[in-house]
């Protein structure tokens, strides 16, 4: 089945990007790996008149590392996130996770910005960078604003970019010393789905294996990406033990706001969020390196 | 009109395409290279994997333009002088090829592995192929053939 016909623009700077998109004649739309977009687009979901794809944008493509600062083009695609030696070893959550999206075939293709864009509650990179604190970078015709990724998403596929702006990149800063971390999803149906349940969490102990610092963030717990600060609070300064870590996982369960859908109620999503953060929080605690 | 100047299975090519066709039109509409199938459209059966600059990519998912001044490898381009490659003479060995729908995707997912990873685990075959559907094998014989590829058998 063909899709349904369109203009295509492939603009080379954000600012004749911006130009595109900003013509009054239809419906435009940003088109990056495609993945996600097209299909939606057989589905007849949305028509666009226009695709505006970012790939010839040389200031969105890319990974570099500047002063500690981890620095991602929007058009990276997921396959080079988790492959890449300075994000494996400097921010494995983020190579972890973006290494468990789809299928080798999407991951080629699909991007990061693309990946935050659709705002699907259920993304897998997501939670690695509410752990991470990571920032966004969105651009228009007048500059730059960096929002951060807790901000970022703003309701059920909603997200922060205003109209005329473009993910342009996403900024990681450094991880805490001596953190452990980990990315877990649960997909009852197939390995290569979206999770039902995906659980990030960064975890640093003290001297006396108290909890000195750590993130817990959800994917598929909420209309949104969320990070777990109840979960988080009911841990800071205590012992993991497991008494403790069933304590942050009901705190997680009580406070995601689940939705139903085929792939599972609210109910049993509560209840797979408690079992998640559990298995998630009892292997980091036991250094086991790849829960 | 689009034109898009390509290596298709390592020959330069230049084909005029509509802007709105995928690179699986243009391979099976535009240059009748059916090798490539059409399954589900939307990037989950696998059937339709091509490799870009030797990575996995689905045809039904990439707009014609994208495979500007790159390399695609379609199943076309797996033979050795007309001969079957090795992957294509291991699938035939080891029976991995029932109705042969999924086959051309399988092949090319399974290039792409021993590309980068010559000697795979089978948990490395599995995860490699898990987006490439097969409704009739049971994916052992598939699993099978890959491994023996691997290891020159």
């Amino acid at each position: 089945m063909r899709l349904r016909p369109f203009a295509l623009a492939e603009p080379e700077s954000v600012r004749e990007a911006v130009e595109i998109l900003a013509r009054p004649d239809g419906d435009a739309r940003i088109i990056a790996g495609g993945t996600a977009l097209l299909p939606t687009m057989r589905l007849g979901l949305v028509t666009p008149d226009r695709l505006v794809s970012l790939h010839r944008m040389p200031a969105l493509s890319g990974i570099h590392v500047d002063k500690g600062v981890l620095e991602i083009g929007a058009m990276t695609s997921l396959a080079a996130l988790a492959r890449h030696g300075a994000l494996r070893s400097g921010w494995p959550l983020l190579a972890q996770a973006a290494g468990r999206v789809a299928t080798p075939a999407i991951r080629s293709t699909a991007t990061l910005g693309g990946n935050l864009c659709y705002a699907e509650a259920a993304s897998d990179p997501a939670p690695a960078l509410l752990c991470l604190d990571a920032q966004v970078r969105l651009a228009d015709s007048v500059g730059e604003r960096v929002v951060p990724i807790g901000e970022f998403f703003t309701g059920f596929y909603e997200t922060a970019v205003a109209p005329g702006e473009i993910l342009t990149g996403v900024r990681v800063p450094a991880g805490p010393t001596g953190a452990r971390s980990g990315y877990l999803k649960f997909c009852p149906r197939s390995a290569e789905d979206r999770p039902l349940i995906g659980v990030a969490a960064l975890l640093v102990l003290d001297a006396a294996k108290r909890v000195d610092e750590i993130r817990v963030a959800l994917a598929g717990a909420a209309p949104t990406p969320m990070r777990a600060r109840r979960a988080e609070t009911t841990v800071k300064g205590q012992e993991l033990t497991d008494r403790a870590i069933r304590g942050a996982a009901d705190a997680a369960a009580g406070e995601a706001e689940p939705l139903s859908d085929l792939m599972g109620s609210a109910d049993y999503r509560r209840d797979m969020i408690r079992v998640w953060v559990r298995r998630l929080l009892t292997a980091l605690r036991d250094g086991r390196p790849s829960p | 009109m689009i034109s898009i100047d390509f290596t298709l299975n390592g020959r330069l090519s230049r084909i005029d395409v509509p802007a709105h066709w995928t690179a699986l039109d243009l391979l099976r509409d535009g240059l009748a290279l059916n090798g490539t199938k059409y399954g589900c459209g939307e990037g989950v059966c696998g059937t339709c994997t091509v490799l870009l600059d030797g990575e996995p990519v689905r045809s039904c998912l990439v707009l014609a333009s994208r495979l500007r001044g790159r390399a695609v490898l379609t199943v076309e381009g797996l033979h050795r002088d007309g001969e079957p490659d090795h992957l294509q003479t291991a699938f035939a060995r080891a029976g991995a090829v029932q109705c042969g729908f999924c086959t051309p995707g399988m092949l090319l997912s399974a290039r792409a592995l021993l590309a980068s990873n010559p000697s795979p685990t089978e948990h490395d075959v599995r995860e490699a192929l898990a987006g490439n559907l097969c409704r009739c094998t049971g994916y052992t014989k598939i699993i099978e053939a890959v491994l023996a590829a691997s290891a020159g058998r």
